[in-house]
C-alpha cells in the first residue's frame, strides 16, 4: 500500500512541479500584458482590447493552480489554535475531515464548473472571439487538482506518512 | 427560546464557517463549504456558490495583488530592501535606541514601496536583528522592533491589503483616497514607536551609532534612488488618475525587474524564478480566499446580515463613540485569531454597514480596520508577522511577548489617535478633491 502510495505521490509531485511553473508563467505573461496595455495607450496611441480580458482569464488559471499547489504543500491560510491543543490521532483525524471537505468543494467546483461551461458554451467572450465557456475551464481544472491532491494526502495520511501543514512539517519531497 | 432553536439560515452559515474553521480548513473552502450549504439550505440553486467565486476572482481591480505582492518580492530579492536600510541607518541611527530607529525608519521606507507586512518583517529583520544583536542589543528588543514597526507596512501605500478592502466593499471606495489616507496614519504610529523605542533603549542603557555626516547620507540616498522613485511611480499613477491601481502595480513589477537586473544587477535568474514562485504561492492563496468570500459576501447582504447588526447594535448604544470602541474591540479581537487577508474580506461587509449608519466615513473606516488587524498580526495566538519575525530572530514566541508590551501600547495609541480624529485620515484625501 505504502509503495503505491509513494509511487502516486510520485506522480503528484511532478504535476504539482508543472502548476506552480505554469503558474508563475501566468504570472509573467499578465504582467507583459498590462505592461504592454499601458505601453499602448501612452506610446502607440491605441490601446490593445485583448490585453485585459486575456489577463482576467490568466489571473483565474493562476489562482487555481497556485491554490491546488496550495493543497498539496499544506500552506493555505487556516486557523491552527484548536489543533495546537489536540493530540496526534485528534488531528490526523480533524486534518482528515478537512480533507474530505476539501475534496467535496473541489468536486463541486468540477461538476458545477461544467454546468456553467455548457450553459456558456455559445456565448462569446467579447474582444477575444472564443466561447464564454472558457471562462469556467480553470475553475473545473483547478477542482480536479483540488480533488486529487486532497486524495493524496489522506492516502498519505492513511499509509503513515508525512503531510504537509503550514509553519509544521513539508512534505519532505518537494 | 423559539429564535435560538428555529434553523436559521443564518445559524447554518455560521455554524458551518465556524466549525470547519476550528477543526483547521482553510479559510477559503470553510467560506465556500459553509456558503453552499446555506444556499442548498434556503432551496437556492448551488451553482450560485460557484458562479460568485469564479466571478469573484475574475476582476480586473483585483490583479493589483499580485502584482504588488510580487513587486515586493523582487525588491527584497534583488536587493533594492538592503539599500534602503542603509540609508535609514545613515539617518537615524545616531538617535537613542539608534538601530531600533533605524529599524523603523527602514520600515517606512521599505513598507511604503512594499505593501506586506511580512515581506516587511522578513526582510528588514533579517538585516537588522543580527545587526543589533552584535551590537549589544537584546535580542527580544530587535525582534519587537521588527514585528510591530512592520504594521506601518499596511498603512503606507501601496498597501495591497487596502485594495482587498476596496474590493470587499464593492469596488465603490477610491483606492486613491485609501492610499493617501494611510500616510499621516502610518507615519503617527512610526514616530509613536521611535518614541517607545527611544524610551526602552534609554532604559536599557543601548548605545547610539555615530553620525556618518551628511555626504555619506547623500551618497546612500542617490543609492537608494532607485527604490524609492518607486514609490512616486505607483502613488503618483494612482493619485493622478493616469493609471488604475492594477496598471501602476503591474508598472512597479517592471520597473523592480527592471532596476534589479540592469541598474543594481543583483537579480540572478534563481532569484528571479524564487520571485515569481514566492508571490503565485502567497497571491494564489489570499486571492482564492477573496474569491470564496464573494459567495459568502454575497450571501451576508441576500440575508440582510448587515442590516440586523445595525439595528441591533442600536439598542445597546447610538454613541458613536461607543460604536467606534466596540468595533476595535471586536475587530483587535479577531484579529489575534486569523490572518488579515481572509479577516478584510470576511468583516468588512459585516461592519463597514454598521459604522457607516453611524457616521464613519468608509475612507476612514478602513484605516480603522487595517491597523487593528495589522495589531492582530502581532499578536498570540495565531500572528503571522510575530512568527515570521520571531523565526528571523530565532527568539521563542513566548520569550519575544514577554517585553514587547511597550511597542503593542504604541500601536494601541495609534489606533485610539487614528479612530477619534477622523481628520488624521481624511484631510490628505481632501486636499486632492
Amino acid at each position: 500500500m505504502q509503495s503505491f502510495v509513494l509511487k502516486l505521490s510520485a506522480l503528484m509531485r511532478v504535476l504539482s512541479r508543472v502548476s506552480i511553473w505554469l503558474s508563475g508563467l501566468g504570472l509573467v505573461l499578465m504582467t507583459a500584458f498590462i505592461a504592454w496595455q499601458v505601453f499602448g495607450r501612452f506610446v502607440l496611441n491605441d490601446t490593445p482590447t485583448w490585453t485585459e480580458t486575456t489577463s482576467v482569464l490568466l489571473m483565474g488559471w493562476f489562482i487555481l493552480l497556485g491554490a491546488s499547489v496550495g493543497i498539496r504543500e499544506g500552506n493555505h491560510l487556516s486557523f491552527d489554535v484548536v489543533l495546537y491543543f489536540a493530540g496526534p490521532k485528534m488531528k490526523a483525524i480533524l486534518h482528515s475531515i478537512s480533507d474530505l471537505v476539501v475534496i467535496a468543494f473541489g468536486s463541486g467546483m468540477v461538476i458545477y464548473g461544467w454546468s456553467l461551461a455548457a450553459n456558456a458554451w455559445n456565448t462569446t467572450i467579447p474582444n477575444l472571439g472564443i466561447t464564454g465557456a472558457a471562462t469556467f475551464f480553470a475553475l473545473i481544472w483547478g477542482g480536479i487538482q483540488i480533488v486529487l491532491f486532497s486524495i493524496e494526502r489522506l492516502l498519505r495520511r492513511l499509509t503513515g506518512l508525512h503531510t504537509a501543514r503550514f509553519g509544521e512539517t513539508e512534505i519532505g519531497d518537494a | 427560546m423559539e429564535m435560538f432553536f428555529a434553523l436559521d439560515p443564518l445559524w447554518i452559515l455560521f455554524g458551518t464557517f465556524s466549525l470547519l474553521l476550528l477543526m483547521g480548513t482553510p479559510v477559503a473552502f470553510c467560506l465556500g463549504v459553509s456558503s453552499f450549504a446555506t444556499i442548498a439550505f434556503i432551496g437556492l440553486p448551488p451553482v450560485v456558490v460557484f458562479q460568485r467565486l469564479n466571478s469573484g476572482i475574475s476582476v480586473f481591480a483585483l490583479m493589483a495583488i499580485p502584482f504588488f505582492i510580487y513587486a515586493g518580492e523582487l525588491m527584497v530579492r534583488g536587493d533594492i530592501a538592503r539599500r534602503l536600510v542603509a540609508l535609514a541607518g545613515s539617518a537615524v541611527g545616531h538617535l537613542r535606541g539608534g538601530l531600533g530607529q533605524v529599524n523603523i525608519a527602514a520600515s517606512v521606507l521599505f513598507g511604503g514601496i512594499s505593501g506586506s507586512a511580512a515581506a516587511d518583517a522578513s526582510a528588514i529583520g533579517g538585516l537588522m536583528i543580527p545587526q543589533m544583536e552584535e551590537r549589544g542589543y537584546g535580542r527580544d528588543y530587535a525582534v519587537n522592533v521588527t514585528v510591530v514597526s512592520s504594521i506601518i507596512a499596511l498603512m503606507l501605500p501601496p498597501s495591497h491589503n487596502l485594495i482587498i478592502y476596496s474590493i470587499s466593499a464593492g469596488g465603490r471606495i477610491s483606492i486613491a483616497d485609501l492610499f493617501t489616507a494611510g500616510i499621516i496614519p502610518g507615519l503617527i504610529l512610526a514616530f509613536c514607536l521611535m518614541v517607545t523605542a527611544w524610551a526602552v533603549a534609554r532604559k536599557r542603557g543601548y548605545t547610539t551609532e555615530p553620525f556618518p555626516g551628511a555626504r555619506a547620507i547623500l551618497g546612500l540616498l542617490i543609492n537608494a534612488t532607485p527604490g524609492l522613485i518607486l514609490v512616486a511611480i505607483i502613488f503618483g499613477g494612482v493619485r493622478s488618475g493616469i493609471f488604475t491601481a492594477s496598471e501602476s502595480s503591474c508598472i512597479a513589477v517592471v520597473y523592480a525587474i527592471f532596476v534589479t537586473i540592469v541598474i543594481y544587477r543583483t537579480l540572478s535568474w534563481d532569484a528571479f524564478v524564487g520571485a515569481t514562485l514566492g508571490a503565485v504561492r502567497t497571491a494564489s492563496m489570499v486571492l482564492l480566499v477573496i474569491g470564496s468570500a464573494a459567495a459568502f459576501g454575497w450571501l451576508l447582504a441576500y440575508l440582510r446580515v448587515p442590516g440586523t447588526l445595525v439595528e441591533a447594535i442600536k439598542n445597546v448604544s447610538e454613541n458613536p463613540i461607543i460604536i467606534l470602541l466596540m468595533l476595535n474591540v471586536i475587530l483587535l479581537f479577531l484579529g489575534t485569531f486569523m490572518d488579515m487577508s481572509p479577516l478584510i474580506v470576511i468583516t468588512t461587509p459585516i461592519f463597514l454597514p454598521v459604522a457607516v449608519a453611524f457616521g464613519v466615513d468608509p475612507v476612514h473606516f478602513g484605516i480603522i480596520l487595517i491597523l487593528n488587524l495589522g495589531i492582530g498580526l502581532c499578536t498570540p495566538p495565531v500572528g503571522a508577522v510575530l512568527f515570521v519575525g520571531c523565526a528571523v530572530g530565532k527568539l521563542p514566541v513566548a520569550t519575544a511577548i514577554r517585553t514587547i508590551w511597550p511597542f503593542y501600547l504604541a500601536a494601541v495609541v495609534t489606533l485610539l489617535l487614528v479612530t477619534y480624529i477622523p481628520g488624521l485620515s481624511l484631510w490628505l484625501p481632501s486636499l486632492f478633491h
